[in-house]
């Protein structure tokens, strides 16, 4: 028999593995709530601290005035910042697992321009894919177009496969195809209408509503768990297809069905705010380097770093001018950028070695 | 124990047939049987079919009580652990993580304390435990490969099938791979099937040799009288004289024919 010493070091290097993850998941969700909160108290006003707590304990506290501002602005906001945050984080990383392409998420598979399109589609036109929706118009066809893109993705994986450039190159399609037809809706649109469009494809978190927050919530405690369900099929996809068939996983169909999840968020999480990118791709890619891909772990540690990027994100819009609140769309991706290209360029060396 | 039998097995992709008529009979628990042949002869369909990633056109899988063809996907990946070809991944696991994972298919969610007993045990016995912190990705050709056959072990299947599990190693690396996957399958009694390339290999480690060539089975029994048939020399197109070595193993000397 092996010698039960080196049984008992080899484990217990795993189980202080996994102490570590436990603490890293935890120590998030603390700084998540710490920035959740900085983000509450700050903004227009420069209310003192202690009023916009005691306004959060109880409403009445300081009068209808600063009810309303904490209750039906700052709160839905940074609300959304994380449950956003969460939403394309968790996208994000499915689709990198799935498609097996650490590039993959929202924005660079052309799943935003497409959502930017269906909105201007609606600001301009008043035209839907979905009748009588009324004011929910440009929400509702912004996630209709989304969620195509996605279907056309899915469509794409079952011919053609998923080889990584294939599907950076599908997405750059269809981000130039969108953006085409999107400047034709601004050519044609009215001076009131291109203001808008060009508002929404910022993206902000200024059009945050309680409706919204409590549909995102749904949606992410139904996708969360179900991928958890899903976490040792998900973490053996990563050995490539040939290791997980043999496993005895469905691979087809466990790409299939984690696409249709990823589409639903994905293209709810862009319709809510707009163009917001690379959260999909910072999120993720930060939990691989603390945690691995253990999907276990790399899945939560997702949504917690995409939701505490897009809370501080938030944050960054008030403080960089006092008064005025920047879309955060343009602060995503000027921190996004650079980690996109050293996601390139560490792809193409371990493609060389 | 079960034994396998396969009768009158039929696969292909598409319009092109591969595997023609392949019938193998009475394959004991504890044997280790060596798949040669050529290029495109058929081995890896062959393993794909029995690992039911290439669904046979007609032909009976038998393993035991069950018939590998028509079970279910759960039912055959408990029995039945296949190590594909061109092992290689880029993903951000540890060595403990990707065995424990190739473990965690076939039982429940959460990891018990036996799960991690099971996979310290196989890292020991493969004398893989130092690296069992290492990232997937870092290892060399020959470690992956050994984490490969790690994978395949760890599951306790009866039928072990291993695709070219030599082809990345030097000799060193080639020796102690068979040595240890023959310790292991002979203690616990199960089947193991290895394409190789290595007749050499081949000889020094089987207990039984299968010839295949354009997807027919052309010679079935042990190492000594398989190499010594004239389809050898037919089949791979080079002369070959073979040689009873002082360990009584053979050693196939092979030049390129005229």
């Amino acid at each position: 028999m092996v010698a039960n010493t080196d049984v008992n070091l080899t484990r217990q290097g795993y189980q202080t593995r996994v102490g570590h993850r436990f603490f890293a998941l935890a120590l998030v969700a603390v700084l998540l709530l710490i920035s959740f909160l900085v983000d509450l108290t700050n903004g227009p006003g420069n209310f003192p601290l202690p009023m916009v707590l005691e306004t959060l304990m109880d409403r009445n506290a300081h009068g209808v005035q600063m009810e309303v501002i904490i209750w039906d602005y700052r709160l839905p906001v940074a609300v959304t910042a994380i449950l956003v945050g969460g939403l394309l984080a968790l996208s994000g990383a499915q689709m990198q697992t799935v498609l097996n392409n650490p590039l993959a998420e929202p924005f660079t598979l052309g799943v935003s321009s497409a959502a930017s399109f269906g909105a201007a589609l609606a600001i301009v036109l008043g035209w839907s894919i979905v009748p009588g929706i009324g004011y929910m118009l440009v929400t509702v066809n912004a996630f209709v177009f989304a969620l195509l893109t996605c279907g056309f993705i899915l469509i794409a994986t079952r011919v053609k496969g998923v080889g990584t450039e294939t599907m950076v190159l599908f997405g750059i399609a269809i981000f130039f195809t969108f953006n085409a037809a999107l400047a034709l809706m601004q050519y044609m649109s009215s001076e009131d209408q291109l203001a808008r469009i060009v508002f929404w494809m910022m993206g902000s978190l200024a059009r945050a509503s309680w409706e919204k927050i409590a549909l995102g919530a749904i949606l992410l405690s139904l996708a969360l768990p179900y991928s958890l369900f899903r976490t040792w099929q998900l973490t053996a996809l990563r050995m490539g297809d040939d290791t997980a068939l043999s496993l005895g996983i469905d691979v087809a169909r466990l790409r299939v069905e984690m696409l249709i999840v990823i589409s639903i968020l994905a293209a709810t999480a862009v319709a809510f705010v707009g163009t917001v990118g690379f959260i999909g791709l910072v999120g993720p890619h930060i939990a691989r380097l603390i945690v691995g891909e253990d999907q276990r772990f790399f899945l939560p540690l997702s949504v917690l770093v995409g939701a505490l990027v897009l809370s501080l994100t938030s944050l960054a819009s008030k403080m960089i001018t006092p008064g005025v609140i920047y879309p955060i769309g343009i602060i995503t991706a000027l921190i996004g950028v650079p980690v996109f290209v050293s996601l390139i360029l560490s792809s193409r060396r371990e493609r060389l070695s | 124990m079960s034994s396998l039998n396969i009768t009158d097995l039929n696969a292909g992709y598409g319009k092109v047939t591969i595997l023609k008529g392949i019938t193998l009979s009475d394959v004991k628990p504890g044997e280790f049987v060596g798949l040669i042949g050529p290029n495109a002869s058929g081995k890896s369909t062959l393993f794909k079919s029995i690992a039911g990633i290439v669904r046979p056109r007609t032909g009976t899988i038998r393993l035991g009580d069950i018939d590998l063809v028509t079970a279910g996907r759960a039912q055959r990946s408990r029995r039945v652990a296949y190590m594909p070809q061109a092992y290689g991944c880029n993903a951000v696991l540890s060595v403990f993580e990707c065995i424990l994972l190739a473990l965690k298919q076939a039982s429940r969610w959460r990891v018990s304390s036996d799960d991690l007993d099971r996979v310290a045990d196989i890292l020991v016995e493969l004398e893989l435990s130092h690296l069992a912190d290492k990232g997937i990705s870092q290892l060399s050709g020959g470690q992956a490969q050994m984490v490969a056959v790690a994978q395949t072990l760890v599951r306790q299947p009866d039928l072990v099938l291993l695709d070219e599990p030599t082809s990345a190693l030097d000799l060193h690396h080639q020796l102690s791979i068979l040595a240890t996957v023959r310790r292991v399958m002979k203690q616990r009694g199960t089947i193991v099937i290895a394409a190789l390339h290595d007749l050499n290999l081949a000889a020094q480690f089987c207990d039984r040799l299968v010839l295949l060539g354009s997807g027919e089975i052309l010679a079935d029994g042990p190492p000594g009288k398989v190499l010594a048939l004239s389809s050898i020399e037919e089949i791979y197109r080079v002369k070959t004289t073979l040689e009873q070595t002082r360990r009584n193993t053979f050693y196939v000397d092979a030049r390129l024919s005229a």
